[in-house]
């Protein structure tokens, strides 16, 4: 196919302005969904895509779409707008040539609006900014035109107005896209460069690499080699998504499409690595891809009830399908064996933790997420350390280092001051300030993750009325005055329940976090004490008192069945537990660290 | 309520048909049976008497609600032979049964004990229920005292249990109401039990006290995990070895019999292990728990050794007691019979 007729471009926003929408659109002008499979947002195919209604997985997606009466190629890949996913857009932007800079026009800029922007210049991208949702009655076309042009420096000249919802301005923004997005350059003749971009895995085919071919023609039946892995495999199937995947015999320079090559689990592809040609191989491969760095860690230990070994299938098995989370065997001396993993950041562990229970149908305990330490011992090494448990002795401890992140948030200006003391209690620290508009800023910051990790983005929006946003960057590890917290259940440490945190924090974190784990463990049949601690001082302590009382008073006219039942239930109640001592532990319990700070 | 005595009258005709029932106890409650029209209770309770064994001391117990035994509807019942009645007294305390939304005024609750000796009801139970949203030790207590002075030959007081389904449970839900203290719905119970005993009566169930001589026969066979027949909306039975549910709505359960379509929403059939759990789990509520030998001859092994494991760890918590006869609840074991019960399933 004749270049000048490609487009290859993501579409790219912040959360929920829009993208998905907007690419049902095209797929509907395009001819490529029949009117009555048309559904929303369809590129979220995912379970937890349609029940959340957010974008996980970058989709990308192949239509022909005529513009002036000449028929195009577009190759579109609709990208998530969650930070924690943000390594989906990085991938998709360097199979592209141009982006739509999706701005909701109710909304304004955001703080992912602005990273996603970023990234896209730093692919030397072309980018049309699509103001998005004009119908609606709160919508500020104009102003948000002016903000993409003020903050992002991109003219408001090729700003094209759209609602997705309704279509409105859909015909001009295809029009421009033919106009202001470059086509592909890559010469079909040169050697054979395809990046690989995004994998999948599929029950029947085995790995789907979704590819784009920068330089040289890829057909059916070529032997090729997987540059980075340095193997060899032969091409048994390539096409295009139509949004089905649709077969075809080659994909020429400047095309977009998947591969399937008889690979067998999505660890033996590398995102991010090049495909060539087996027998004339190209000299070098493509720049690739920095590997998604995992930012938060915690434990899985089967409940009550499951078994080690359900556990470590149900991982292997969800680890077919996503490659962006690692686990291996831990060893708790509370919980006994289980598995420490990593993730991307807090919601893609949620996710992962509910497809586990949801697809695998095992039920885990989660112990609360963990950044990542390092740790310099008394004889020069440094460590790394992934959860508190695993902290050296404090005699051994040099230094002890932690992750501080850049973070960017945009708000309304008048909350300026509701932030800044927030940030004062998140040890935050102030770098900059700009407005946007008359009415909004950008204020740069610096926090220790651990800091910004668990509550802070839901009281940024509680003290900007839901109007604030922020995107962050882990930048650098900084030696820090932390201790160690660990917490006793009737004088036996849980390992599993331990924490780090600023020394100055650690009573009141201590004391918080005792009065939480009383509210979940709840009465049991013996009295509980729980115990905070910093080395061998206890700096809090509570006690539960036990059950005093647990029967059923009446048994309802003969309905045994009903009464057995309810007892099932309640023995059933203990599965999300884990039991240390003659102690269960719910799974909430674990997790009450994260619960807002008071 | 034509059709529902019909109904009633119809499903039995398919347990009666072709065979005798050797009926000991009758028990005709849930919802208000007295508030049926004289003739149609009449029609009703005449054909249930007729199914008693020939020769059987029958107990014939009909629930009421306060305020609905007229003299009339008294007379009906005697001459049914009914010989107990049941009443839903609840409270003493004006407040408390605005909460549970009953409504009879507390001095009905002695009215109707009188008109129900007038007219020669032999037994008479009355229910109560404690750690009601906003009760005090002392208002509880006040209500049982007021109970035990109007001589009723049997109690029953039952800790509130939120029902879903009920308005007090979704109020509870929306934290319109709050539960009672564990502690004091604890102590309400110990005291309920002193109180009584102190009084004279027996404390024979969880919940239940009665004179020497009058158990309720009737609760005793669910409590033995013996057959009974269950008619009626929303009525469970165990007949043949099977346990069965009927379909809780009037009108379903109207439509359902009349239509000659059975009403059961639910049926079980229980292997032998079940019945086994089934049988400790109902006669652990019992004061005097489970007999040992009785057991065995049904199931063919000691509950002992049958439950070797929650026995062993539960008389380990003191919760429970084994002695060469039985298998029961100690004192503490009775405020957490269901954390004992639950290791027996
Ligand atoms: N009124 C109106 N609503 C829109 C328009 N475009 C999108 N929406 C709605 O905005 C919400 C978010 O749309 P999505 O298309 O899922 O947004 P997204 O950017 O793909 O979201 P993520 O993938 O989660 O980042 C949905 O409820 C859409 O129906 C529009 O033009 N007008
Ligand atoms: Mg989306």
């Amino acid at each position: 196919m004749n270049q000048e007729l490609i487009r290859n471009f993501s579409i790219i926003a912040h959360i929920d302005h829009g993208k998905s929408t907007l690419a049902d659109r095209m797929l509907h002008r395009s001819g490529a969904v029949a009117e009555r499979d048309l559904k929303e947002q369809l590129l979220d195919t995912m379970d937890l895509e349609r029940e959340r209604g957010i974008t996980i997985k970058a989709s990308a997606v192949t239509i022909d779409m005529v513009v002036d009466g000449k028929t195009y190629m577009f190759n579109l890949i609709d990208t998530p707008g969650h930070v924690d996913f943000h390594y989906e857009v990085d991938r998709a932007l360097a199979a592209c040539e141009g982006a739509l800079l999706v701005v909701d026009a109710t909304q304004g800029v955001q703080a992912q609006t602005v990273a996603n922007a970023y990234a896209a210049v730093g692919n030397d991208l072309e980018i049309i900014p699509v103001v998005n949702k004009i119908d609606l009655a709160g919508a500020g076309p104009e102003d948000t035109a002016i903000e993409v042009e003020h903050v992002l420096g991109i003219s408001s000249e090729n700003v094209q107005f759209v609602s997705a919802k309704s279509g409105d301005g859909v015909p001009e923004l295809m029009k421009a896209i033919v106009e202001h997005l470059p086509p592909p350059t890559g010469d079909p003749d040169a050697p054979l460069q395809v990046l690989i971009f995004d994998s999948q895995y599929n029950d029947y085919r085995g790995v789907i690499c979704y590819v784009r071919v920068m330089h040289g023609t890829l057909n059916k039946g070529r032997k090729i080699l997987l540059m980075g892995r340095a193997r060899n495999y032969m091409v048994t199937e390539l096409g295009k998504f139509r949004p089905r995947m649709t077969p075809c015999d080659s994909l020429a320079a400047g095309e977009t499409g998947y591969v399937v090559a008889s690979i067998k689990t999505l660890k033996d592809v590398t995102v991010g690595d090049t495909i060539t040609d087996a027998v004339h191989p190209a000299p070098e491969p493509l720049p690739g891809y920095q590997p998604p760095q995992l930012m938060v860690f915690c434990d899985f230990y089967p409940s009550s009830g499951e078994t080690y070994n359900a556990l470590r299938e149900a991982l292997e098995r969800l680890s077919l399908n996503d490659s962006s989370f690692s686990y291996h065997p831990q060893q708790s001396d509370a919980l006994g064996p289980g598995f420490r993993c990593g993730f991307l950041g807090l919601l893609h562990m949620e996710i992962v933790q509910e497809r586990l229970e949801r697809e695998c149908g095992v039920s885990v305990v989660q112990t609360a997420p963990s950044v990542t330490y390092e740790v310099v011992l008394r004889d020069g090494k440094v460590e790394r350390v992934e959860a508190a448990g695993d902290l050296p002795d404090a005699s051994h401890i040099e230094e002890l280092r932690e992750p501080w992140v850049e973070m960017q948030i945009i708000t309304p200006a008048e909350a300026i001051g509701n932030i800044m003391a927030l940030a004062e209690t998140k040890r935050g620290e102030y770098k900059r300030q700009e407005y946007i508009s008359p009415q909004r800023v950008i204020l740069t910051y610096e926090f220790p993750f651990n800091e910004i990790l668990y509550d802070f983005y839901d009281k940024l929006k509680s003290i900007t009325r839901g109007y604030g946003t922020m995107d962050y960057q882990v930048t650098d590890y900084r030696a820090g005055d932390l201790v160690k917290l660990d917490i006793l259940v009737n004088h036996t440490p849980v390992d599993a329940l331990s924490l780090i945190c600023h020394r100055t924090k650690a009573d009141h974190r201590g004391r918080r976090f005792l009065i939480k784990l009383r509210r979940e463990i709840g009465r049991q049949q013996f009295e509980i004490r729980l115990q905070a601690s910093i080395g061998h001082k206890i700096i809090a302590s509570e006690t539960i008192k036990p059950f005093r009382k647990d029967v059923t008073a009446k048994c309802y006219g003969g309905d045994v069945t009903r009464k057995r039942k309810l007892l099932e239930k309640q023995k059933k109640g203990k599965k999300r537990m884990k039991t240390v001592g003659s102690v269960d532990i719910p799974q909430k319990a674990f997790m009450t660290v994260l619960e807002p700070e008071d | 309520m034509g059709p529902l005595v019909d109904a009633l009258l119809r499903e039995l005709d398919g347990y009666v048909a072709g065979q005798t029932l050797e009926v000991e106890t009758i028990f005709v409650g849930g919802g208000t049976p007295t508030m049926l029209p004289p003739e149609e209770l009449g029609r009703l309770l005449d054909r249930l008497r007729a199914l008693a064994r020939p020769g059987a001391e029958l107990e014939f117990t009909v629930e009421a609600n306060p305020a609905t035994v007229t003299p009339e509807i008294a007379k009906v019942l005697v001459s049914a032979g009914v010989n107990r009645v049941s009443i839903g007294a609840q409270s003493f305390d004006v407040a408390e049964l605005a909460v549970l939304e009953r409504g009879h005024r507390p001095v009905q609750v002695a009215e109707t004990v009188a008109v129900c000796r007038e007219a020669g009801l032999g037994c008479v139970n009355l229910d109560l229920i404690f750690a009601i949203p906003g009760q005090t030790l002392e208002s509880w207590l006040a209500s049982l005292e007021q109970a035990i002075g109007l001589q009723p030959e049997h109690l029953s007081c039952y800790s509130l249990t939120f029902e879903p389904g009920t308005r007090l449970y979704d109020q509870l839900q929306a934290g319109k109401v709050t539960r009672v203290d564990q502690d004091l719905d604890a102590a309400m119970y110990e005291r309920t039990i002193d109180t009584l005993s102190d009084a004279g009566y027996v404390h024979y169930e969880i919940s239940n006290f009665s004179r020497p001589g009058y158990r309720c026969r009737h609760n005793l066979v669910y409590w033995h995990n013996e057959p009974y027949l269950g008619i009626g909306p929303s009525a469970a039975g165990l007949v043949d070895g099977a346990r069965y549910k009927n379909v809780a709505e009037v009108a379903g359960y109207t439509e359902a019999v009349l239509a000659g379509r059975g009403p059961r929403v639910e049926e079980e059939r229980r292997s032998i292990e079940q019945r086994a759990r089934e049988t400790a789990m109902l006669e652990l509520r019992l004061i005097e728990g489970i007999d040992r030998r009785r057991f065995e001859r049904r199931y063919g092994q000691d509950p002992v050794d049958f439950f070797s494991e929650a026995v062993r760890r539960h008389c380990e918590t003191g919760l429970l007691e084994v002695t060469d006869q039985r298998v029961r609840l100690t004192r503490a074991g009775l405020l957490l019979a269901d954390t004992v019960v639950a290791d027996f399933l």
